[in-house]
């Protein structure tokens, strides 16, 4: 697949997005927002993925986002769309905090360093009963965001969407980019050509959590509380890999493939089999991870390489 | 033979008509992976099949359409919205998990349609969330409050001793896992049993099993150490045989080992250490002898699903229909205040064993069921200890000392 085909893809899946509320109603609007939500964690966990590093710390960042936004309006009083911006800085000063630590780590190591990170956030919230609520967790007393209308809950997940989209078409366009695969490729050579390496693996971590945390806030303003169990939720990590996985990774297009696909089937397999549509669902995603490893982008580009290879022999005939 | 065929068609006519008139759907959301979302939604079931068969509601069928919150707060709200605007359903009933359930809610008070919740017992969020009367009064909670259920613990417990004089209990430990079910069982547990200085208590976390925990040394020493007369642990069906396994390797043996559970794992009552194990429920098979319509449900449900309902759940959404098929008729109809205002006037006797009515709780206007009931394993049976009413057994105390 090349790039003005992604581009089509992703200018086509932006229209849809856009025009939706003007046909559909409330429930598939609702199925959308679930869907774009995720579909942001994927697009920045795969922004990331792009330097060679693998995270599995989303759902730490999400609920920090998350309780970052409720206690600032529960405990601080801040008005409900500036406790999401709120959510994202605080969510980017952690990351820029313990980047200088964790950052120093590669591969395994930093894998399991982000786990351990979100369960750390967790206990912490957990612990500090009086003020976060503890592990039952702290609502908004006033109700959730636009009266729980979802027309404007609708447009203001996919503006956290768009927020994503807008900072990956940035790293594929910018220096990121060359910066990002140069590390992926090979830190010694790209180090050797004057990559500061750590310089853009921290302004890449600490871009993605902050989109991540805003992801968190919206999820907390869009239901009005925040839990541990809920916003910790190791579906905030898994289904996004699995999303990003599906849909090729490396790639904007991968993640936003991915994560229309998973969500509508999903959802489609829950009113076909409401008694076993969890099953049905995990097997799917072992048989895709399986058999499926470069993703449907992956498969898409090495058709159209193998599609050209044939028509440039055609023509050396 | 004209004149009978008029009567046929009269007669065809009529019972046509009588179901021609559409039908009234209730739209019915558990976690349908577990137990009780899983039983709680084929005892519903069960109970639309029986007022259908007995002539449905105002000449109406009833129409349960499940769908499945999978315990998730987003999961749920899509739900809910598939249920209002596709399947046009025009009350709502279920529920279990309280972070599926704060998800739901947003859309609930959008629509105000009724609810009949048949769980999320955590007070301090989903009471909360659903605010005081007017704005949460389509939201009728059958299942108790967890302050509700501990102050029924601290009664029953009261009223043991004054029975039965040669149980005294003084001090009180509590092991609870560490999520949001374990801790506001503490919370309760400490205000109501550790306020005036009537009992002494004392309590730790654990990891439970249900959540990748399993090992108990570290509260079971702490536990060990307190002597307490009653250890109560609040955790899930997967601790409460490893529990037991080890607190038997430590040989510790308290007057009274009490587990509550949402659910106990199945076959429990085949194991040997679930002897004189005591526990908090609503509902056990032993109430069959003492109850004609637990006996009506039970019957009904195994011939139907060829399974034995493991949990109280199951009794609790099917007589929420029960109530609401009731409701509607007094009401003539399921526009919200007509039912609210019918709802109100309910007085149904439950298969759990005691009268349904709904009064205020601490925050919003229409709760159930304020009590639990103590009961304990005895020969592999959950027999009921408290309330006396509905007794079916005297307690075995002390528990037996580990051989």
């Amino acid at each position: 697949m090349n790039r003005s085909t992604s581009r089509i893809i992703t200018m086509a899946a932006i229209a849809i997005m856009m025009v939706l509320p003007a046909f559909a109603g409330d429930y598939p609007l609702q199925v959308a927002r679930n869907v774009m939500m995720y579909m942001a964690l994927a697009i920045t966990w795969d922004m990331l993925l792009r330097s060679g590093q693998i995270s599995f710390g989303l759902a730490g960042l999400v609920g920090l986002g998350s309780y970052a936004t409720i206690l600032a309006v529960v405990r601080g009083g801040m008005p409900d769309w500036l406790s999401i911006l709120f959510a994202g800085l605080f969510s980017g000063l952690v990351a820029f905090g313990i980047g200088f630590f964790i950052l120093r780590l590669r591969h395994t190591y930093f894998s399991i360093v982000t786990l351990a990170l979100g369960e750390i956030f967790r206990i912490i919230i957990h612990n500090l009963h009086d003020f976060t609520g503890g592990p039952e967790g702290i609502v908004i007393q006033q109700g959730v965001m636009f009266g729980g209308k979802s027309g404007p809950l609708y447009w203001l997940t996919l503006a956290g969407l768009g927020v994503a989209l807008a900072a990956s078409y940035w790293f594929e366009k910018s220096k990121f980019h060359f910066a990002l695969t140069a590390i992926r490729n090979n830190e010694v050579s790209a180090k050797t050509s004057g990559v500061n390496i750590f310089r853009w693996l921290l302004a890449t971590f600490v871009i993605t959590s902050a989109i991540q945390g805003m992801i968190g806030g919206i999820f907390v303003q869009s239901y009005g509380f925040a839990s541990p169990d809920s916003v910790f939720s190791a579906d905030f990590t898994l289904l996004p890999m699995a999303m990003a996985l599906l849909g090729g990774i490396h790639s904007t297009v991968g993640p936003i493939l991915g994560g229309i696909l998973l969500g509508l089937v999903s959802e489609w397999l829950k009113l076909q089999i409401p008694y076993g549509h969890l099953v049905v669902y995990g097997l799917m995603i072992i048989v895709v991870i399986l058999f499926m490893p470069s993703g449907l982008l992956g498969i898409a580009r090495k058709a159209g390489s193998r599609k050209s290879t044939d028509e440039n022999q055609r023509r050396a005939v | 033979m004209k004149k009978t065929s008029m009567v046929l068609a009269a007669l065809l006519l009529l019972v046509g008509g009588v179901f021609a008139q559409g039908t009234i759907k209730i739209g019915g959301i558990w976690m349908l992976a577990d137990i009780t979302g899983n039983q709680g939604s084929k005892a519903a079931q069960l109970a639309v099949e029986e007022i259908n068969a007995a002539g449905g509601v105002l000449g109406k069928k009833l129409e349960l359409v499940v769908a499945d919150d999978e315990g998730k707060a987003d999961k749920a709200a899509a739900q809910v919205e598939k249920l209002a605007t596709v399947d046009k359903v025009e009350v709502f009933l279920g529920g279990m998990a309280s972070g599926a359930e704060l998800g739901k809610i947003p859309a609930f008070k959008k629509y105000n349609r009724v609810v009949m919740s048949t769980g999320a017992a955590g007070s301090a969020t989903v009471e909360k969330a659903l605010g005081p009367s007017p704005e949460s009064d389509f939201y009728f909670h059958l299942h108790p409050w967890d302050y509700n259920q501990g102050a029924s613990y601290a009664e029953g417990w009261d009223a043991i001793q004054k029975q039965y004089p040669n149980i005294q209990i003084k001090k009180i430990f509590l092991a609870y896992e560490e999520g949001a079910f374990g801790k506001s069982s503490w919370d309760a547990t400490k205000i109501l049993f550790g306020s005036q200085s009537r009992y002494t208590v004392d309590g730790a976390p654990f990891k439970s099993a249900a959540f990748g925990g399993g090992d108990y040394t570290a509260v079971l020493e702490a536990a060990k150490d307190f002597k307490p007369d009653l250890f109560l642990w609040a955790g899930y069906d997967a601790d409460a045989l490893p529990l037991l396994e080890q607190s038997k390797a430590m040989k510790f043996s308290p007057g009274i080992y009490l587990g509550a559970p949402p659910g106990w794992p199945i076959g429990f009552g085949s194991s040997k250490l679930s002897k004189n194990v005591m526990l908090y429920g609503m509902w056990s098979t032993a109430l069959n002898d003492t109850n004609a319509q637990s006996k009506k449900f039970y019957n009904a449900y195994v011939k139907k699903f060829r399974e034995e309902p493991a949990t109280y759940f199951a009794l609790l959404a099917y007589d929420a229909v029960y109530i609401l098929a009731d409701g509607i008729k007094r009401a003539g109809t399921t526009e919200t205040a007509a039912l609210v205002k019918a709802l109100e006037q309910t007085k149904y006797a439950s298969a759990l064993g005691e009268t349904i009515t709904f009064k205020p709780s601490n925050i919003i206007k229409h709760q159930g069921i304020t009590r639990q009931k103590i009961l304990q394993w005895q020969d592999g049976f959950q027999e009921i200890i408290w309330p006396f009413e509905a007794a079916t057994a005297d307690p075995v105390y002390p528990f037996p000392l580990w051989k």
